[in-house]
């Protein structure tokens, strides 16, 4: 049977594409979400993942970024 | 700047002490017992001008709105200042009357942040404290004040200096022909002071039957004020002929100057004497009395303890700040104990061995390592005319005979030893303790624990006391309690201000970023936190960014240090570069033999250390530094490792770069957070970091290692192999408890009671990302 599933193209560096590997093999967001490990700088993931895997990607950077504005109290 | 974030306990406390006002003495008393932080510091120290503002309108980006209290002058342009109720006073760089101000608020206030153009400071309790103590009246600082602000002054911060500094600095304890006084300008403070028992009980009556009540009034006549090298009043300021300074500003800083002159030719004091055991009963009595007294020592006056023959040696020149800071100490004529804050590499050697030189009474210099023993003892030779003969160290390894020395330099550790010594070292802290020191210099201040810091007050009796630092800051709260154990800041150096005189070395800093390579961040994501350190550390990008690093600036004839926490790390990068390294287990000679090839031996142009080196290493020939791993988010570090090569160069031109500070960060792993958080006092002080994302001309170089994968995972099977030990962080013995663990901050603690809380570190609670300023609020792309 014919499968058609809608994804995306991701063009990252190793060590995000590292992250992306990670996130799917431990299921992080839920299920596995990508289709493809296509080279060292691209991966072809399922669409409807997006908006998930964007907002756990701004989570990494929240962690390593360190509010240099001390104001929030 | 923002509202303060203040804990209930700290209100409850103060409100406590109010009610309990008759039965204070013993309520002071149980304190003593529980905790020994809290016991020495006056009720006004925990008045904070923050909570002034806490009514006033903010708007989305956390502005405040304060024009209902703060008039606009007609001729604001012309002044420099603006002071907003909750006491931070922003000071425009530019200003004609600059200098002038700036004079006068690190005399008053403790400057948190000073990048080019706006300096920002802080009214607290405890630098109006220091303010009075170094001799300004409340009047002129209000008045002061006033002239400078483009604006009204708020009546809230009217109130507050009022407060803080009516009562400070009106008593002093003097110790003169070996006796103590509490002496003052004022004699109904006296009187006050004299109608408390318990004060009474300290006083000292020589001849009872004489019953008057009388105090011994003198005039004091102090025309002898200490010169260094320059008279105090050429330091005149160019009159260049501006005329858009208002002609009130001018005109009452030349009166706030001679004041300070004027003052010392003649003053009449009152005072009684003081039982010699009492001292510590009548000190903490005075501070609940709110008027604590402040430490002089009339070393003229001392005929007891015998003069020692030190002077300066002609060849000696005080730098103007440094002539400024000795200024502060001996302003009319005797000593105050203080602390003095001057960046790395700007020579508080010399200030110390200046202030040696000026008591003339026997000094004792503690520091915190041999090495920096021997540097010490360096230092006195090459500035002051004392010889072998004179100057003694006290150190685990070189015991000279310390008996009938003149000036003993010795470290901490030594000190407070508790352990068995050996029968010799017995005997010379037998000798230590029974002397009395006309002058005791504390090197990095900051570093010692308030109780060591306690233990050594026990041991070494001393007459005042001399603090230098470069970074009066640490990331638990304990700055604070310097105020109280040594005395109040006597001077703060602005860092970019000396870099600009060219006194320290211009320097370049960059952060650059290392990609992790992919193997190793594969093993970041699934490894436990502990290994982690160690897998960004080395990280082989980063190596080769080092290697890359170190090649480039021995081709420009520099001379290299990196520093590396992590000593699984250190001894790797050193083997395999094949370049010499220095870490805790090394041995003094060993490590003297290093340095000494380190400055002479043109083949030795890079060293590896661990942060054994961080403080009082003088190094004065390296102008580059590379770090590689560093001890979290701490500050401190950052700044003392920035002091290895702050040295002045020699023949250097002020304009250009002659120092670089580089920290290799490994992208999208924790060091990054914690490199930000490093930089903040650095960036505080004016310093800007540059990031490097890829350092050109890298692919050029030839035989750089790890370039193949093969390599690189050598590299991560070795990583991996090996064990916990290797992930930490280098522990020094006898280094103190590191308060690393940022969970053991309690709201409530000493120095949020104090008010000097910009000093010491802020953790903030997670989650903060809600009220944060809306500019700041994403990092996203």
């Amino acid at each position: 049977m014919v499968n058609v599933m809608k994804g995306v193209l991701v063009t990252c560096d190793g060590a995000m594409k590292q992250f992306l590997l990670h996130l799917d093999d431990t299921l992080k967001l839920g299920r596995k979400f990508i289709i493809q490990d296509l080279d060292e700088n691209h991966l072809f993931i399922s669409a409807d993942i997006l908006d998930i895997l964007q907002a756990k990607i701004d989570d990494l950077m929240d962690q390593i970024s360190f509010p240099l504005a001390e104001k929030g109290q | 700047m923002g509202p303060p974030k203040k804990g209930g306990y700290k209100g409850e406390k103060s409100k406590k002490r109010k009610r309990d006002e008759d039965e204070a003495w013993v309520y002071e008393d149980d304190d003593t017992n529980d905790t020994g932080e809290e016991a020495a510091v006056p009720n006004a120290a925990a008045r904070d001008a923050e909570r002034n503002d806490q009514n006033i309108d903010e708007d989305e980006f956390g502005a405040k709105d304060y024009r209902s209290q703060m008039m606009l002058k007609p001729d604001n342009a012309s002044r420099p200042l603006w002071v907003a109720p909750n006491g931070h006073i922003f000071l425009e760089s530019f200003s004609p009357v600059y200098k002038h101000a700036h004079d006068f608020l690190i005399a008053i206030s403790e400057p948190v942040c000073r990048p080019e153009h706006i300096h920002e400071y802080k009214l607290t309790a405890y630098s109006l404290y220091a303010a009075v103590s170094v001799g300004l009246q409340t009047n002129d600082i209000i008045e002061y004040l006033k002239r400078l602000s483009k604006t009204s002054i708020p009546d809230g911060i009217i109130e507050f200096i009022k407060l803080c500094t009516l009562s400070y600095g009106k008593v002093k304890l003097v110790l003169k022909h070996n006796k103590y006084f509490v002496e003052s300008p004022h004699p109904e403070v006296l009187q006050k002071l004299l109608k408390d028992p318990v004060i009474q009980e300290c006083r000292l009556r020589r001849n009872v039957e004489n019953e008057s009540e009388e105090f011994i009034t003198q005039v004091q006549d102090k025309k002898n004020i200490p010169n260094f090298g320059s008279k105090p009043g050429s330091s005149e300021q160019p009159n260049d002929g501006v005329t858009s300074v208002p002609e009130d500003i001018t005109n009452f800083y030349d009166k706030i100057d001679n004041e300070e002159d004027e003052e010392e030719n003649a003053l009449e004091t009152v005072s009684f004497e003081v039982n010699q055991e009492k001292i510590e009963i009548i000190q903490k009595r005075c501070i609940e009395l709110e008027h604590p007294l402040l430490a002089e020592y009339d070393f003229r006056n001392d005929t007891v303890n015998p003069d020692i023959k030190v002077d300066l040696r002609p060849s000696a020149v005080l730098r103007p700040y440094q002539e400024k800071s000795l200024r502060k100490m001996f302003g009319n004529g005797r000593a105050r104990s203080g602390v003095i804050v001057l960046p790395c590499g700007a020579g508080k050697s010399l200030v110390g061995v200046t202030a040696c030189c000026t008591v003339r009474k026997r000094a004792l210099v503690l520091c915190n390592s041999g090495v920096s023993v021997e540097q010490w003892k360096q230092q006195f030779k090459m500035w002051s005319t004392a010889d072998d003969s004179m100057i003694c160290r006290f150190t685990s390894e070189a015991k000279d005979k310390p008996m009938g020395c003149s000036i003993l330099v010795t470290t901490y550790s030594m000190i407070t030893h508790t352990q068995r010594r050996s029968w010799e070292a017995e005997q010379t802290m037998k000798w230590l303790q029974d002397q009395e020191w006309g002058i005791m210099v504390l090197d990095e201040v900051h570093t010692i624990p308030a109780k060591m810091f306690r233990r050594v007050l026990t041991i070494v009796q001393s007459h005042c006391k001399l603090g230098l630092t470069a970074t009066l800051l640490r990331e638990d709260d304990k700055i604070a309690d310097l105020n109280f154990l040594i005395g109040p800041k006597l001077y703060e150096a602005n860092w970019l201000e000396l870099q600009k005189r060219g006194f320290i070395a211009r320097v370049q800093c960059a952060e650059v970023w290392c990609p992790m390579t992919q193997e190793f961040y594969r093993e970041y994501l699934v490894c436990k936190t502990s290994k982690r350190l160690l897998l960004y550390v080395m990280n082989p990008n980063k190596f080769r960014a080092t290697q890359y690093l170190i090649r480039y600036h021995e081709r420009r004839g520099d001379k290299t240090i990196v520093f590396s926490d992590n000593v699984f790390a250190l001894k790797h990068y050193a083997i395999k570069m094949n370049k010499p390294y220095i870490y805790g287990p090394t041995s003094q000679s060993e490590r003297i033999q290093i340095l000494q090839n380190f400055k002479f031996n043109p083949k030795v142009n890079t060293i590896f250390v661990s942060k054994v080196a961080d403080t009082s290493f003088d190094l004065p020939e390296a102008n580059v530094l590379i770090q590689i791993s560093s001890h979290g988010g701490s500050r401190r570090q950052e700044a003392q490792r920035l002091g290895r090569i702050l040295r002045a160069k020699k023949g250097a031109i002020a304009e250009e770069y002659n120092a670089f500070f580089y920290t290799l960060v490994s992208q999208d792993t924790m060091e990054m957070a914690y490199s930000r958080k490093r930089q903040r006092f650095l960036v505080n002080q004016g310093y800007s970091y540059k990031v490097i994302t890829k350092l050109s001309g890298m692919e050029e170089e030839q035989d750089l290692m790890y370039k193949t994968r093969e390599e690189q995972g050598q590299l991560l099977q070795q990583v991996l192999a090996a064990s916990d030990i290797d992930c930490e962080d280098e522990k020094i013995p006898g280094e103190g408890v590191r308060n690393v663990a940022s969970g053991t901050r309690k709201v409530g603690q000493m120095s949020s009671m104090s008010g000097a809380d910009d000093a010491v570190y802020y953790e903030y609670k997670k989650g903060n990302n809600i009220n944060k300023h809306p500019l700041f609020k994403k990092f996203r792309y």
